[in-house]
């Protein structure tokens, strides 16, 4: 619980250190509503992967999903050549957008079952299994479009999720809350989260203790697929095109996010508000250094620093450091260690 | 959470909420910001482009011209950075796109809040105001074969190199070239439209194919970048360089040493220097509200005298005569 706590703390603090000094270098135009709007309308894609990438590191025993923005290109890609061949996105707007909708995450949510099931049943390190499904989700993709970027068009409701706000908000950043809120409250309040968890922490605990196995990793899996499929189908409807490498630089974004939420690498913890807020603060770093008008290796440079500086949050107790009262506190009020499970 | 935690949460969110108070909008910029966006930054050609963005900067103090591009070549790096600029405010973007696809949906939302779009190397683009392109891929094409014919004697076997069958330019150019071989009817075109794949090595083998294939083979017009260093390499080794001609697009720097011992009879490009000179100069234009009309001078070499037609989408499509023909004497003139 405290070091939980101390890691959203310092995502808070590190958010709004990014809007002030970003308010500052532009002279208030970087907190305009309309790049706040700009803002939140970008973070959905690499959001909506990393979330996905936070479940299968959650699982443990080395999870991880790198075959997230593949699959991702795969869904927008496969749907719209499917769909335009039925109906034109001109003439049935609502029904076009409606089975795009329907169809990405439908293809997301079969490529991530492939790979839960690879992973479950034939026993495949996730990396090296994810890192194959990447390639054959692309290859696909390439086969299915011929290498070309293949037009969706911005049928009514489709571009209304991709370009219009609602009460201000981006609807595909609402989209994007929601759809984590939704993913929080699973983790927290149903046996599912408690499981994956559990499973993370000590998977032969978990074995032994009869947990379905099979079930936990397949599903993991296919929420992480169906997350793609969404980041596809905001892919496509904010852009009117989609192509099988968009987005190549997101794989190891979505990474770096995931571990600057303080998700633990070997399994059994996480947050998403963490992953969320994490990914905004990447977000506000990156377009501070475009307001700036700073070279993007920079962006490199910084985002490597912020991750750093993650790591030692999480390694030393550096919140508690910079505050004399939390020493008191800690030996004026002894609290029970919680037992740590294996190491 | 920890109550201390909870002190050191507030007190940034009530300083951030401070400074945000205090910083106004005092910082309005006057002049027009013209921001050049690249596919990728730090690789030679968009920084010799850079150099160009720079010298027109320097020459309208008016205006804040700027470029920038993504760390890596990614489309959608380049999509968020105009993203930001368009929300920064710029007035106008001139844009060498990654995927002119992926953006147009970002260049229709930047035409509609007003600001100015320029593309280049984008002739497809639909969502510009104007794409403007060095040269017509037909001219470039037959003034490579001229060259080629002049050095050839206008005589002997010759064949071409593309990237490959699908690079829409590298065709037009070969078939450019054919069409003008065929005033000359001692010039005999053999085995055409080899696929070099951009890969020099690739190249050397085919070229040392065709090479023992037709020992009287006397002159190559080659396409793709690194083609002139594949094929003049196998030319070199033959110890034929001087006796069969090369002429194909390349870039200075790498060729010159192969220019220099003769293999590379010359080599063709555009200066990526002046195309982003050019691009500045018809976002100043379209700022102004003034019209790119055909025949204009845009006041950069190259661009005296430009062609403009309509484009794939609403916009113009402006040509300029901005190709280079460079040989042994002239390249040292053009090094990047």
């Amino acid at each position: 619980m405290h070091k939980t706590g101390e890691q959203l703390v310092m995502l808070v603090v590190i958010n709004c250190a990014l809007l002030a000094v970003g308010a500052g270098i532009s002279g208030g135009n970087f907190l305009s509503l309309f790049n706040l709007q700009s803002m939140a309308s970008q973070v959905p894609e690499i959001g909506l992967l990393a979330v996905g990438v936070m479940l299968a590191m959650c699982a443990g025993n080395g999870g991880i999903d790198l075959s997230g923005i593949a699959l991702a290109n795969l869904s927008g890609v496969l749907s719209a050549v499917v769909l335009s061949s039925f109906m034109s996105s001109v003439d049935n707007e609502l029904a076009f957008s409606l089975s795009f909708m329907a169809m990405t995450v439908g293809v997301g949510l079969v490529g991530g079952v492939i790979n839960g099931l690879l992973i479950s049943k034939l026993n495949i390190t996730p990396i090296l299994c994810t890192l194959g499904t990447q390639m054959a989700f692309m290859g696909l993709a390439v086969v299915v479009s011929g290498g070309r970027a293949v037009t969706v068009g911005s049928p009514d409701l489709l571009s209304r999720i991709g370009n219009d706000m609602f009460m201000e908000v981006p609807i595909s950043f609402l989209i994007f809350l929601a759809v984590a809120g939704l993913i929080a409250a699973a983790l927290k309040f149903t046996p599912y989260g408690l499981w994956l968890m559990m499973m993370g922490s000590n998977p032969k605990a978990a074995l032994y203790a009869g947990f379905p196995r099979t079930g936990i990793i397949v599903s993991t899996y296919a929420i992480s697929g169906m997350l793609s499929g969404l980041a596809g189908m905001i892919i496509a409807a904010r852009n009117v095109n989609v192509k099988f490498d968009y987005g190549s630089s997101y794989l190891l974004i979505a990474i770096l996010v995931v571990v600057m939420a303080g998700v633990k690498p070997e399994g059994g913890y996480g947050r998403v508000v963490c992953v969320v807020l994490s990914a905004v603060a990447l977000q506000l770093m990156s377009s501070l250094l475009n307001f700036g008008g700073l070279s993007n290796f920079v962006r490199d440079f910084a985002w490597g620093l912020l991750l750093l500086t993650f790591l030692a949050v999480g390694r030393y107790d550096v919140v508690g450091f910079l505050s004399p009262f939390n020493r008191q506190d800690n030996s004026s009020v002894p609290r029970p260690q919680a037992p740590k499970p294996n190491n | 959470m920890k109550t201390v935690s909870k002190r050191i949460l507030f007190g940034g969110v009530a300083i951030a909420a401070l400074l945000t108070g205090t910083a106004g909008t005092l910082m309005a910029q006057q002049k027009p910001v013209i921001a050049t966006v690249v596919k990728i930054s730090g690789i030679p050609w968009f920084d010799r482009m850079n150099t160009g963005v720079e010298a027109y900067q320097k020459a309208n103090p008016d205006v804040v011209a700027t470029q920038s591009g993504p760390a890596t070549a990614d489309a959608a790096q380049q999509l968020q950075i105009i993203q930001d600029l368009i929300a920064k405010g710029v007035n106008a973007l001139a844009v060498v796109p990654m995927d002119p696809a992926v953006i147009e949906g970002t260049l229709k939302r930047a035409m509609d809040r007003g600001i100015v779009v320029v593309t280049h190397e984008a002739d497809n683009q639909k969502n510009t105001q104007a794409d403007v392109e060095a040269f017509d891929n037909s001219d470039y094409g037959s003034a490579l074969n001229v060259r080629l014919a002049e050095c050839m004697g206008n005589k002997g076997k010759w064949t071409t190199f593309v990237g490959s069958l699908g690079s829409r330019t590298h065709i037009q150019w070969v078939t450019a070239g054919e069409e003008n071989a065929k005033k000359h009817p001692d010039m005999q075109l053999v085995d055409p439209n080899n696929e070099s794949f951009d890969d020099a090595n690739g190249t050397y083998e085919k070229a040392k194919e065709i090479l023992r294939k037709h020992p009287d083979i006397k002159g190559f017009q080659t396409s793709a970048g690194n083609d002139v260093l594949g094929v003049g390499r196998a030319i070199d080794e033959a110890g034929l360089s001087g006796k069969i001609c090369l002429v194909g697009t390349g870039l200075p720097n790498p060729s010159a040493d192969l220019l220099e011992s003769g293999a590379i009879t010359a080599i063709g490009f555009w200066d990526p220097q002046k195309a982003g000179m050019a691009m500045n100069a018809v976002a100043r234009l379209l700022l102004e509200k003034k019209q790119v009309v055909d025949g204009m001078d845009l006041g950069v070499p190259g661009y005296e005298k430009v062609t403009v037609k309509k484009g794939a989408g609403d916009g113009l499509l402006v040509i300029g005569n901005g190709m280079v023909l460079a040989d042994k004497a002239t390249y040292k003139e053009h090094l990047f």
